[in-house]
């Protein structure tokens, strides 16, 4: 592949001046990778590009706060958290080098054992692009990539990393398959009570195991979110729906105008809530309201750190 | 039994949370208690120093906590007591407003608004008008408790659990 | 922790239409609660005692106060918890008054309201903590920002009652509007005489400084303790030795500068004195028009000083002040009624406005006190006053009455009869708005004993005809339309807030209202104070005031300062936000969405970046708690805690049925 070829000479230039590269390399199967963090030359060879790309090595960042020199090999969705902590003055633009890379989409592992029963048995996969072809046991299926792919693949604007420093290969020409977010459109013809009932349902299913917040690239607060404080005691210790769900509002609330939709939250979930819904909703009311796109320049002030005097898209609340 | 004003119905008040900044609104629902304007009972009300303190997650906690309706009102935008508190509230406020939606909470359960502090009659409005809204809407579908798993979910498991091998995801696997 | 509740009666008023004892028995069931009772009146003398005996009897060490509106006796009972030697703000209020017994009438609905209210103020007691007020210094100076008769007055009340003052002038002289008026209303009094020895005063004054021709540029800092920059702009001359004796302006060959003093009638030297009783009575180069700055040759002025004290390279210069109150008296400015195009938008020379007009009848005007039309210097005969020129007019935007031009009109009108006995005066009004001293004796003799004709209605049209202007409009009390033929024609041009009222507003973090006036923190009954501590207002940056109240409000508020500077320690207001370094990660949202720039970045032992509050800025709205999303900056008193204990207190009882 010509651009891990490109991107590993890039990292090999810049690796001595840097403390660490944050990439990915193949995990514990064919069909998973792993974070992989480049410190010495030999690591290099590690690194991996493809569709299983999943985790945002963004994500990582807030461990490494305090002056340390990062270079990240980001997807165009992973480079927008990246604008954003900028934007928030969270990181320092001189101690991150970006290496970036047109991607043209990632594969969804739930999407996959819905389609294929558990996924170690799959033996084989193939991806030209458009579609995916995949042997498990004596089944081999041709499925095209839209089916299996993340949804946010499905309405992606950004297949190429954004104010990268160093660029690999070529510019992915990847188009949104559609500009509205079907899912979430579905969801909403439901009437309140189906979706209240909906999210009873699922909140009910949670866990509280907070994996949807440690994979969030914008959780900053770490140790000090909200849920596990006494002071102040938003959440109760009690693992029910209505905790579970104030929890979710909590970290909807908290990204307004900050979520990227990378959907880490609801990969990392390990009861596959479809807590995206959530946030897709309030990005999309963002993007309306403040014609706002989180995460895509660094020299904006996200809508909720600021306020016209006259706001022309609130409509008068009398 | 009913009020004279024949805007309560029968039994029990609904509960309609109010979130009312200190400067503008709550003088204002002052100014109509003293002017004696009568409103429904329905409403209780938290009193903040501003608008720029109710944090929209106050009143998603009501609404998810069983409220039928949480009721907002500051000053209005240019007279905030603290020059820019409500700007900052009406962004926040809009947001979950369109967003209630989507949780299949009702968002006209939520209503914010700006009453200033001569505005008893105003407040009176307000208050009135709201709680018809939300009495029609009927009190709003409770959260159910429960943790974890229900009886179902249990009776699953259970059922599951006394296949031993022949469990599916046994088979499968074999 | 243990709770006292008492319910209040305040006679029937709340008794009438909830059964207090009952609320006062359940109130027993709620947690914490050891004590609960009923009274008549709490408010009262022997009620505060029953709270101060019931605290000491069973030890509470919180009361929940269940009456009328904290905002009427909240500070009543903080007190009587005071005397028991309670911490004040272990005190919350259920408001059954305003918010219960006087809106509901179902007795039993509003019983159990109440005892909902109650159980809020429990849950939120519950969480309350003791709040104790910080003491600091307070720096016995007052910056006044405008030298009109309203700063002037509040600066010499300040000075004479020993306090040092800062005075900062945009304008050359100090004097204000008040400087170019020829007479006052209704006694006559020529205005320079009564304000002229007030202005040397304020030059003479040992505890005065004066900076003319200098702005505020910014303000920082909190009541007590503010620092101020001001910008002191280039005159071009050595003030410390310029004495004032005219001979550079004698002698400056450019004389065609606009004279802003003169309202433009005139024109000026570009190395001038404004007006012969200027304070400070000094020279200043006009930079546009002086040809040694724009051009590099000329000096005439440098030539002729007897003082040698013009300097051409001067700069504008930066000067900090310290101190402990800010009066601001930025007065207004006049309508600009070129946008009334159907009364000839500006261009028509006889056109003019009400303020040069003063001018033209002011003996030490550029006419000498002789009125002439500006087109041809010949004397008008006849005169005609339009009021409300961007008054009261929704659609340029100035819906609202300016109040003294109803006054200064008649006196106009009376001084041009004066001044030229064979004159006829017209006066088109909407209504006479007379309310003083008097003031409408005065606009009835105008009428009656100097014939002015008073024509009630709106001047549709002045157009030209020949070298007179006619002036169209209704007749309302006639029904009839009427033209007058004039030879001058004076519009009565409205008060609007002064040009950067606004930006100075925001400098002083301060509001302003649609218009750009200053917003008192209560128009009533804070008529001079601001919602930012230590800072006051006083005469028209207000609203348009005429002297009289220019002058009150200057005394008021120099009284307001000197109430401050009677203390030498302030009290800060606990209820201010506060950060727990441990939960704070530094990011330094609450710092941007802060509006009175309360939370400075701090570095903490171990090198992390930090919020931290600076109390005695902090107004306590708590936007940056909501800002906060891990909860790290709380404001006291309106604590998460404390607000969730509220609502969970509310919701919670409903999940439990």
């Amino acid at each position: 592949m010509q651009a891990l070829a490109e991107l590993k000479e890039q990292i090999r230039q810049a690796l001595p001046d840097l403390d660490v590269v944050i990439g990915w390399q193949q995990g514990y199967d064919a069909l998973h990778t792993s974070p992989l963090f480049i410190r010495s030359e030999e690591d290099i060879d590690k690194l991996v590009v493809n569709e299983f790309c999943v985790v945002n090595p963004a994500t990582y960042l807030r461990e490494m706060r305090g002056g340390k020199k990062v270079g990240l090999v980001l997807k165009g969705c992973d480079s927008r958290s990246v604008i954003q902590l900028l934007q928030e003055k969270l990181l320092k633009e001189e101690d991150l080098t970006i290496f970036g890379f047109g991607c043209n989409g990632v594969l969804n592992h739930t999407k996959l054992q819905a389609r294929f029963g558990d996924i170690g048995f799959i033996t084989s996969l193939e991806n030209d692009g458009t579609n995916v072809t995949v042997e498990a046991g004596d089944k081999k299926e041709t499925v095209p990539f839209t089916e299996l792919c993340a949804d946010k693949c499905l309405t992606c604007s950004y297949p190429n990393t954004l104010q990268c420093s160093h660029f690999a290969g070529e510019e992915s020409a990847k188009q949104a398959d559609s500009a509205t977010d079907k899912a979430l459109e579905d969801f909403e013809k439901l009437t309140m009570e189906e979706r209240f009932t909906f999210w009873q349902d699922q909140m009910r299913r949670c866990i509280r195991c907070y994996a949807c917040r440690n994979a969030c690239p914008m959780c900053v607060c770490k140790d000090h979110c909200l849920a596990n404080s006494r002071e102040p005691k938003w959440l109760s210790e009690d693992v029910d729906v209505q905790n579970n769900f104030m929890f979710q509002l909590i970290h909807v609330m908290h990204l307004t105008g900050r979520c990227v939709e990378c959907g880490e939250c609801e990969r990392a979930c390990p009861m596959d809530i479809p807590i995206m819904l959530l946030r897709r909703k309030m990005a999309g009311i963002v993007r309306d309201v403040f014609a706002y796109n989180a995460g895509t320049n660094a020299e904006e002030t996200p809508p909720l750190m600021c306020f016209k005097v006259e706001e022309p898209t609130i409509e008068e609340r009398h | 039994m009913s009020g004279s004003t024949g805007l309560l119905t029968e039994g029990q008040d609904l509960r309609i949370v109010g979130f009312l900044c200190n400067w503008c609104s709550y003088g204002g629902a002052d100014t109509a208690g003293v002017a004696r304007f009568e409103q429904p009972t329905d409403l209780r009300v938290i009193r903040v120093p501003c608008s720029g303190r109710i944090d929209p997650l106050f009143i998603a906690r009501a609404l998810l906590s069983g409220a039928d309706g949480v009721l907002v009102s500051g000053c209005h935008p240019r007279d905030c007591h603290y020059a820019e508190g409500n700007f900052y509230a009406r962004r926040r406020f809009e947001m979950l407003k369109q967003f209630l939606s989507v949780t299949g909470i009702d968002p006209e359960r939520f209503h914010y608004t700006w009453v200033s502090a001569s505005e008893g009659q105003r407040w009176q409005d307000v208050v009135t008008s709201f709680t018809e809204r939300i009495r029609k809407l009927g009190p709003a579908t409770k959260m159910a408790g429960g943790t974890g798993y229900d009886e179902e979910c249990l009776k699953e498991i259970a059922a599951a659990v006394s296949l031993g091998d022949q469990c599916p995801c046994h088979k499968e696997k074999a | 922790m243990r709770i006292g509740v008492f319910i209040c009666h305040c006679g029937s008023n709340i008794a009438a239409t909830v059964d207090c004892p009952a609320v006062a028995e359940q109130a027993k069931g709620l947690q914490d609660v050891v004590f609960t009772t009923d009274t008549m009146y709490t408010c009262s003398e022997p009620g505060q005692n029953e709270i101060i005996e019931a605290i000491k009897e069973h030890k509470l060490d919180g009361v929940v106060v269940a009456s009328c509106s904290p905002r009427m006796h909240e500070a009543t009972f903080r007190r009587a918890l005071e005397r028991a030697g309670l911490n004040r703000y272990m005190l919350e209020m259920a408001n059954i008054r305003e918010h219960v017994s006087w809106i509901g009438k179902n007795k039993e609905r509003n019983t159990v309201k109440a005892f909902e209210l109650v159980s809020i103020a429990v849950a939120k007691l519950r969480n309350n903590n003791p709040l104790y007020a910080n003491k600091f210094d307070v720096t016995k100076r007052v910056l006044v920002i405008g030298g009109g008769v309203a700063g002037i007055q509040a600066a010499l009340d300040c000075a004479d009652a020993g306090y040092q003052v800062v005075m900062v002038e945009r304008e050359q002289s100090i004097g204000g509007k008040m400087a170019k008026i020829d007479k006052t209303f209704p006694t006559v009094d020529c205005s320079s005489c009564i304000l002229g020895p007030k202005m040397v005063d304020v030059s003479q004054h040992e505890n005065i400084t004066l900076y003319a021709l200098s702005e505020v540029e910014k303000i920082e800092g909190y009541v007590g303790n503010f620092d101020v920059q001001v910008r002191k702009k280039a005159t071009y001359v050595n003030w410390d030795e310029c004495t004032g004796c005219g001979a550079c302006m004698e002698k400056c060959p450019s004389k065609k500068n606009i004279d802003k003093f003169n309202e433009g009638i005139s024109k000026c030297t570009s190395i001038n004195i404004p007006f012969p009783q200027a304070i400070p009575k000094k020279a200043a180069i006009n930079p546009e028009g002086c040809l040694m700055l724009q051009k590099g040759k000329c000096g005439v002025c440098a030539k002729v000083c007897p003082t040698k004290c013009i300097d051409f390279e001067q700069k504008d210069e930066i000067i900090t002040e310290k101190v402990g109150a800010v009066i601001a008296a930025t007065g207004y400015d006049m309508f600009d009624h070129s946008v009334y195009k159907q009364y000839g938008a500006g261009q028509y020379p006889d056109v003019i406005t009400s303020l040069q007009y003063e001018r033209l009848m002011n003996a030490s005007g550029p006419t000498g006190g002789h009125i002439i039309r500006p087109s041809d210097g010949k004397e008008p005969k006849k005169v005609v006053f339009v009021q409300c020129v961007g008054s009261r007019d929704p659609s340029v935007g100035r819906p609202y009455c300016s109040g003294f031009c109803c006054m200064y009109t008649a006196k106009q009108a009376i001084l041009t009869k004066d001044h030229i006995p064979d004159s006829d005066s017209y006066v088109f009004y909407m209504d006479i708005r007379s309310p003083g001293k008097g003031y409408d004796e005065f606009t009835r003799r105008a009428q009656e004993q100097y014939g002015v004709q008073y024509l009630r209605g709106r001047v549709s049209m002045i157009y030209p005809k020949g070298d007179r202007y006619v002036v169209r409009g209704s007749d309302t009390l006639a029904g009839t339309q009427v033209e007058v033929e004039a030879d001058l024609v004076v519009l009565a041009v409205g008060a609007e807030s002064a040009k950067n009222a606004p930006a100075l507003a925001e400098k002083m973090r301060i509001s302003y209202d649609n218009y750009g006036f200053f917003m008192e923190a209560h128009p009533k009954l804070k008529p001079v104070e601001t919602n930012t501590a230590g800072v006051y207002l006083a005469g028209s940056c207000v609203g348009p005031r005429d002297i009289p109240t220019s002058v009150g409000q200057g005394s008021a508020a120099a009284a307001k300062v000197m109430t401050l500077f009677s203390k030498d320690k302030l009290e800060s207001d606990p209820q201010v936000s506060s950060v727990n370094t441990s939960r704070c990660i530094g990011c330094m949202k609450c710092a941007t969405t802060c509006p009175f720039g309360a939370i400075k970045e701090v570095t903490d032992r171990a090198g992390n970046v930090k919020a931290e509050v600076i109390e005695t800025v902090c107004q306590g709205c708590g936007i940056c708690t909501v800002t906060c999303p891990q909860g790290a900056i709380q404001l006291q008193h309106f604590t998460d805690n404390q607000i969730l204990a509220e609502v969970n207190a509310l919701c919670q009882a409903q999940l439990d049925f």
